[in-house]
């Protein structure tokens, strides 16, 4: 297997709504950035991996078609890949293995995501219909008609847990929020950069219990690219490469209920273990200098630090007691404000995380940068309670 | 656009779409009335819908014997006796042919959420509880909701037996749990 780096990033802002850009245009804007960011012409790019989650948000079943056409990459190879929440880490995934095979040299890696064009007449709002073409993606025979919604079925999983261990409490979930929020402050592309307390989290209106308000990351318009080469061809670009050194996935089952249990996620455990072995990571918490969790919702980026080997299981509440997962901590989550700071932008998220490590691996994050960063870790996760997870390992060379 | 144009515009876009013509009105008129320059993001209310008929297939007999008899039926296989609700025609571990089994319709709660915010087909419904049951003889959970007095007192390991709709239509949500 050939090494692979990530040579070009490119990162929209994250908005509740681009009424001004259809998904192909804010996939463009994206594109632009990470070839400039390369210093190379659209000409050196070999095959295209797209990540679009839900084609309801696109209003266009099948619209990498139309991306790959409007950004003028026709007539070079290119595949879509759509895994829920984790759509953005699986791109990554099947564009590492592109190269890494020696098949191409240089993969775009395009993620991209509308949603807010889902408008409910009724209420004169567009969540309630963003959360109705969530909806189709859950089982449709079983439990799609019984109301369960995103939020619901990882709600689900966090009580199981709270039931098993005693946490997360509502309170060290509340902490969560307000640490991902405050991030976002520092964060440009950020769509929900928030001065909280936790107080707010907790007086919050409850949106699926346990989970209120500020628990839930919003959704979010936007894209995120990057461009994956070679190691012999990665020389040739303008900034040094930031090396994808492992990855670990897996798909769980999908129907909850057939899994052993319902209070961690296997998906997350295993794509973990898996990330670490090939990258050769024993001890996370002291390898790892940050890392960017698919917190969806506060309860959920809680129980990653567990399924992500941080502490063990049902440790998960003291590392935000504690302040270990703080941007001053010993291993900083989402320093990029996450998804409920930053923003989910489904299909562009996991690749909006790769670009935050590569942001402070490249020692590029301003005045959110994490000093020394060499090694960084992406959680991303999609499907009911984590049915997929890829987890990366991202770093640069050591000096 | 002047408002005379607006409402016949809005009139028909309401038809095409199969929304209150007053609600169209109300999401567009400010944009569209007003003089905002020809470059300006120009939006049209739309929809995606498709009529379908549905075969469950392998899976029909669970939901006859809930329509026509009022009985929860699971699928046992025939190699590791592993039994299955929701049911499936083969077993995923052992790949073999799985048997009908009837089952008594009790069970117990393996995790709840009380849904507040809702899908636009369920809004009107909130605030309502969604439940992983493991009913009694079963090796797998089946999602569904739980009707109670006081949701607040929906708890992990509650008790549950079935519960069926007076009104029955062949789907899953013709059926529902309550406390025992
Ligand atoms: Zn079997």
């Amino acid at each position: 297997m050939r090494k692979v780096g990530v040579v070009g990033i490119g990162t929209t802002q994250f908005r509740s709504r681009w009424i001004e850009k259809t998904y192909f245009e804010l996939a463009f804007d994206a594109v632009k950035m990470a070839l400039d960011d390369a210093g190379i012409a659209k000409d050196k790019i070999d095959c295209v991996v797209y990540g679009i989650y839900n084609d309801f948000f696109e209003r266009q079943f099948q619209p990498d078609l139309f991306v790959h056409d409007y950004i003028g990459m026709a007539p070079k190879p290119a595949i879509r890949v759509s895994t829920g929440g984790a759509t953005g880490g699986s791109a990554i995934s099947a564009g590492f293995a592109q190269v890494a095979s020696g098949l191409y040299d240089v993969c775009l890696v395009v993620g991209v995501e509308k949603s807010a064009d889902c408008f409910d007449y009724e209420t004169g709002k567009s969540s309630p219909e963003v959360l109705k073409a969530i909806s189709y993606t859950a089982d449709m025979t079983y439990e799609q008609p019984t109301g369960r919604t995103a939020a619901g079925s990882f709600a689900l999983t966090t009580i199981a847990h709270l039931e098993k261990y005693g946490n997360p409490t509502e309170m060290q979930m509340a902490k969560v929020s307000v640490k991902n929020h405050r991030n976002a402050l520092l964060n440009p592309v950020a769509q929900s950069p928030i001065a909280l307390t936790v107080d707010d989290v907790m007086r919050s209106p409850m949106i699926a219990y346990p989970f209120k308000r500020f628990d839930n990351c919003l959704y979010s318009e936007g894209s995120a690219v990057l461009i994956l080469s070679s190691e012999d061809v990665a020389k040739t670009f303008k900034k040094p490469p930031v090396w994808i050194r492992g990855i670990g996935a897996a798909l769980d089952w999908a129907v909850i209920g057939n899994r052993k249990d319902l209070y961690s996620f296997e998906s997350s455990r295993i794509a973990a273990k898996k990330a670490y072995a090939m990258a050769g990571i024993k001890d996370p918490v002291d390898e790892i200098d940050l890392a960017e969790l698919h917190d969806a919702f506060t309860g959920t980026e809680i129980i990653a630090y567990e399924d992500c080997f941080f502490c063990k299981e049902g440790g998960g509440g003291r590392l935000i007691d504690e302040g270990i997962v703080e941007r001053g901590g010993r291993l900083p989550v989402n320093v990029s404000g996450g998804l409920i700071g930053c923003g989910h932008a489904v299909g562009a998220t996991g690749i909006m995380q790769a670009n935050e490590i590569v942001l402070h691996l490249r020692d590029e994050a301003g005045n959110r940068q994490i000093k020394n960063a060499k090694t960084g870790l992406v959680q991303s996760i999609g499907g009911p309670g984590a049915a997929w997870t890829v987890c990366l390992v991202l770093e640069r060379d050591r000096i | 656009m002047d408002k005379r144009t607006f409402l016949t515009w809005a009139d028909r876009n309401a038809r095409r779409i199969g929304v209150k013509k007053e609600l169209v009105i109300k999401a567009f008129e400010k944009d569209m009335t007003t003089q905002t320059g020809a470059d300006t993001p120009f939006e049209i209310p739309d929809t995606m819908h498709v009529n379908m008929r549905y075969s469950y297939g392998g899976q029909s007999r669970f939901f006859r014997e809930i329509l026509e008899n009022k009985r929860i039926m699971g699928t046992r296989c025939n190699q590791c006796d592993k039994v299955f609700c929701p049911p499936r025609a083969h077993c995923p571990h052992c790949y073999e042919k799985t048997a009908w089994t009837e089952l008594k319709g009790t069970g117990r709660v393996l995790s709840y959420t009380t849904v507040y915010f809702a899908t636009s087909s369920y809004i009107k419904q909130v605030p309502y509880i969604v439940a992983y049951i493991k009913l009694d003889g079963t090796d797998t959970a089946i999602l569904s909701n739980v009707e109670m007095k006081d949701i607040k007192r929906a708890r992990v390991g509650m008790q549950v037996k079935v519960v069926f709709r007076g009104q029955r239509d062949g789907r899953i949500t013709d059926i529902y749990f309550k406390e025992t």
